[in-house]
């Protein structure tokens, strides 16, 4: 039976509608903004209350403090201790947690609507009264020194604390994370005084999302948010981004690594900036979906990364846009090609019809399932008011995506996209990495994993050395958790470059790309191993008829070292 | 308090089309989101010896292609309409669901109906899809640190084969998976009549039965695989073992118990003690090991619920330097107290304020409801049990809760697993 509409997919129904109101808005006369918004589908409410104070606001002697503030409400106040007010918020079921990012610090709290009242007095008790025992100190200090270490070992980590960094120079958002000596620093004193500076109600807005009734709960708010003490609000002066006028490179050398984490990254604009929608448009069809352009060409094409993406961050004061993948060291060179050509192809070439549709539909269909839970919809409405975004802004945001055109998305990545002035950080094995990305920066410099600038001179592969001769059969031995395993390479060089073949008892493979310089011997290997294709990259160091070296292949985390010896 | 609130009811209509496939529509217009769950009776409870892994071999064939879609399209397809989707593969079924704007309703039907009916289980497929699940091994399971030792406690905690061994199965049993045994598995396992179809949000309750109809009504059903075995003796299987991790950089360790089948109302008092002990910051076992001794980077414990016997976990990885045998008699101690001394009545009430609110939260998303109904609709052939699963919980009494956990929550019917790392350090 031939059924013919199974043949292709079929034609969307009418569009539904999808309305979101508009909330309720006042101010109290300390300052505190209230906005309320009513949904009475289940009976929960989500409270957010939200301070123009970040991670920015940090006092530059002490990094990490508006963080550590943040934390640390919920680990003791007037009434009750750390253990008791854990007790208390999930008797009632509910969550409340405070923390800081870039721009704001938000105490947030979710719970069943018929404790609103006690949410209410909750969320007070910690913002009016912590009293920050040195005891919570203390374990707080130690485990946060102790994520440090481990975010250290992580190289996204280390590829964003550079990228940041470099785009924002002398501004705070330079700054991604506390070293472990901030952290030792961080006093009950300082904590005391930083919280009695920002947390103020003339700075603060709150946000109610849920089964709630509006009259009553202003008279509420007043009633318990009412007495509490206006502040001054800091001003912040802040220092100017720096300007880009050319491409550089900072790698972060971990040697040995399998992968390069690249990243690459420029300024861009703060969230409200009219260039958003048209940028927006433009992302998803340059990098920032499993379908997009980026995604395409190296993951799907070249197979050099298993994810390629581009995204942007849009903060209060400023904004950045970024490219990144992780992918195989031998690939980081062609990757960079991809990037660069990928980046000038959006900016000198009109997106087509096609493209514009499937974003504009991506973009528009996820928009309601994001506001489909409270959380979801109260992260809109945050966003929205802490912002100042236009009142309509929800209402209107998927008529703006669907105004978008290829004009302005042209436009956009004219002015943003400069592919002559890109910040290049990866993080790999800097000696490796620095052969093959020199070409695409006029400036470049090296770190360690923790931070302290290198000499170059180090990584550069000296010409003048004599070229070693590797060709011939080499037996090695291959160690993997503790066991060996034997790997014959048999290897043809001619001047500087070798190809060859490779045998173990997983099966053999053919050796591609090879090089040596000086005593250095690089290249890749494609092996048949138990019936797939798997790409490894061989580096070794030969002297006389000796070898020793590392094998990298992409789903084993670390390298694995080789030893062995040319056959007579 | 949360025993006089009534939640009011979810719609829910239940139909079967002649092919057997059961359907069920959860209508609930308040977003214009639709969510489609598809959940095939098939996990890898249902593997022989010797072809470990097939049910998660399979998951990843059902993105390959069919008659009309061709190889990963259907993410394609999805993403462009502004969806999400995904599928998972447990002991106890394999799932495959996508949300979508509530206008796109026949795209997900054509989709989920096009591989149910025209499969393209190809040799050439079956090759790559074995490979990418080896890889999936590696990675996930075979080098990461920890990566094996819930795999490995399963086999300690159950004795019958269908429940002891893991669903990523052996690098041997995919090797040996023919394109024959594939295709043999698809037509037993993957037919109308072994499956059941949810919708729930927006959309017009005829207009979509119409369509439920027109999808998959000409699908043929199937004569289904005999009735299964997961019987299992009380006791574990193995007590103790020790593992030599050579990735794990701290020791640590996991205990399992073997304990009711879900939805008994042993089982759900073992999961309410459960919350008590390792759930959210309150709990007796993070204020005992986390702030108190000040011993743990990590605890956790979980239930796994089967339709057979199930079980439940708990597990730490110490602060570098603390003494294991401590932390353990600390878990042992608590557990003992909740034994011999039973609940507190704020312990209670916590209980049934989070019980409440978890419902409550799970009703919020179409895709978190559509996956739920379909749960008790293959498990229980009841999808109405949605509404009433947590009267079930609220009935538990402290009593039942004591008289759980002395009986299955005790050192003769516990494995544990002390995990060794063996590394360079």
């Amino acid at each position: 039976m031939i059924e013919e509409f199974r043949k292709s997919a079929p034609e969307p129904l009418a569009p539904v509608p999808f309305n979101i109101g508009k909330p309720f808005e006042t101010t109290l006369e300390n300052g505190l903004k209230l906005i309320i918004f009513e949904e009475k589908r289940l009976p929960l409410v989500s409270y957010r209350l939200a301070f123009n104070s970040g991670d920015v606001s940090d006092p530059q002697d002490a990094i990490g403090l508006t963080s550590a503030t943040a934390s640390l409400l919920s680990e003791g106040t007037k009434n009750y201790t750390s253990r008791q007010l854990a007790e208390e918020i999930e008797r009632l079921g509910a969550n409340i947690s405070a923390s800081a990012s870039d721009d704001f610090t938000i105490v947030a709290a979710s719970a069943l609507s018929l404790y609103n009242p006690d949410i209410l007095r909750l969320i007070t008790e910690m913002v009016f009264t912590p009293t920050f025992p040195e005891q919570e100190l203390n374990l707080y200090k130690q485990n946060t020194i102790e994520n440090l270490k481990y975010q250290r070992s992580q190289a996204s980590f280390l590829a964003n604390e550079q990228t940041s960094r470099i785009l924002y120079g002398e501004h705070p958002y330079s700054i991604i994370s506390p070293k472990a000596a901030d952290i030792e620093n961080i006093s009950r004193d300082k904590l005391i005084e930083h919280h009695r500076k920002i947390f103020i109600p003339n700075d603060a807005t709150l946000v109610i999302v849920g089964d709630v009734e509006i009259e009553s709960l202003v008279k509420e708010i007043e009633d318990k948010f009412g007495k509490w003490q206006k502040g001054s609000v800091a001003d912040s002066n802040f220092p100017d981004l720096p300007n880009r006028t050319e491409n550089t490179l900072t790698i972060v050398d971990r040697p040995g690594s399998a992968q390069s984490n690249i990243v690459l990254s420029s300024l861009a604009f703060e969230r409200t900036n009219p260039d958003y929608f048209p940028f927006l448009v433009m992302n998803q069809i340059l990098g920032a979906g499993a379908s997009s352009r980026i995604f395409m060409n190296l993951r799907e094409e070249k197979g050099y990364t298993y994810g390629a993406y581009t995204r942007t961050d849009t903060k209060r004061l400023a904004g950045d846009f970024e490219a990144s993948a992780e992918v195989r060291t031998s690939v980081t060179g062609d990757s960079l090609r991809e990037f660069f050509y990928e980046l000038n192809r959006i900016k000198d070439e009109k997106v087509t019809d096609e493209e514009l549709e499937d974003a504009k539909n991506f973009l528009t269909g996820v928009f309601p399932i994001r506001a489909e839970t409270q959380e979801g919809l109260t992260s809109l409405i945050v966003s929205q008011k802490l912002y100042n975004l236009p009142d309509d802004y929800l209402q209107t945001y998927r008529d703006k995506v669907n105004a978008v055109t290829a004009e302005e998305i042209e436009q956009v990545a004219k002015k943003y996209i400069k592919p002559d002035r890109m910040a290049m950080v990866i993080v790999g094995d800097a000696e490796e990495i620095l052969a093959q990305a020199q070409i695409y920066a006029e400036k470049i410099e090296v770190f360690d994993t923790d931070g302290n600038p290198q000499e170059l001179a180090k990584y550069m592969q000296t010409e003048k050395v004599e070229t070693a001769d590797v060709s011939g059969k080499w037996s090695l031995s291959v160690d993997f958790q503790g066991q060996k395993f034997p790997v014959s390479l048999v290897l043809e060089q001619t001047d500087e470059t070798v190809s060859g073949k490779l045998e173990s008892m997983l099966g053999e493979g053919v050796v591609e790309d090879g090089k040596v310089k000086g005593n250095k011997f690089s290249a890749a290997a494609k092996s048949e191993m138990q019936g797939q294709t798997v790409e490894l990259t061989i580096s070794g160091i030969v002297e006389n008829d000796s070898m020793n070296g590392s094998l990298n292949a992409p789903m084993i985390p670390m390298p694995l070292k080789f030893s062995g010896n040319r056959e007579k | 308090m949360s025993e006089q609130y009534k939640l009011s009811p979810l719609e829910i209509e239940q139909f079967t089309l002649e092919n057997g496939l059961r359907v069920v529509l959860n209508h609930d217009p308040a977003i214009p989101v639709v969510a489609v769950a598809v959940y095939y009776d098939v996990g890898s409870r249902n593997e022989r010896m010797g072809r470990t892994g097939f049910a998660h071999l399979f998951e990843h064939m059902m993105f390959q292609g069919s008659e009309n879609v061709k190889k990963a399209e259907h993410f394609q397809f999805v993403m462009k309409a502004g969806g999400t989707m995904n599928g998972t593969t447990s002991t106890e079924r394999t799932n495959y669901f996508e949300a979508l704007p509530a206008n796109q309703l026949p795209l997900a039907l054509w989709l989920e109906s096009d591989r149910m009916r025209s499969l393209a289980v190809t040799q050439e497929n079956l090759d790559n899809q074995r490979d990418a699940v080896k890889e999936e091994k590696r990675l996930r399971y075979d080098n990461q640190p920890y990566g094996q030792i819930f795999d490995l406690i399963n086999s300690m905690v159950y004795k019958n084969f269908a429940n002891a061994h893991s669903t990523i199965g052996s690098m041997e049993d995919l090797d040996d998976a023919t394109v024959e045994d594939v295709q043999e598995f698809f037509r037993v396992y993957y037919a109308p009549n072994n499956a059941v179809l949810v919708l729930s949000g927006s959309f017009e309750r005829e207009s979509a039965k119409q369509m439920v109809e027109k999808y998959f009504g000409s699908i043929p059903n199937q004569p289904l695989a005999a009735a299964l075995d997961v019987s299992e003796p009380r006791e574990v299987s193995e007590n103790y073992k020790v593992y030599e991790d050579k990735l794990a950089p701290f020791p640590a360790f996991l205990i399992g118990w073997k304990i009711p089948p879900r939805r008994s109302p042993e089982f759900n008092a073992l999961y309410l003690a459960g919350k008590l002990l390792y759930d959210g910051e309150s709990s007796r076992l993070y204020q005992k090991l986390v702030k108190g001794e000040e011993s743990i980077v990590q605890l956790f414990g979980f239930t796994d619920e089967r339709r057979g016997p199930s079980s439940m976990f708990i597990g730490a990885i110490p602060k570098p330097e603390k003494d294991l045998s401590i932390i353990r008699e600390v878990i042992m101690r608590e557990i003992n107290d909740l034994a011999i001394n039973g609940v507190t009545a704020d312990e209670m009430q916590k209980l049934q304020n989070q019980l409440l609110n978890d419902v409550i939260r799970m009703r919020q998303s179409s895709m978190a409801r559509a996956q739920h109904i379909a749960e008790f609709t293959l498990y229980d052939g009841n999808p109405e049990l949605v509404n009433s699963e947590l009267d079930e919980l609220l009935k538990i009494t402290p009593e039942q809760i004591k008289t759980a956990v002395t009986e299955f929550l005790n050192t003769e019917n516990r494995a544990l697993l002390d995990v060794v790392p063996v590394g360079k350090g």
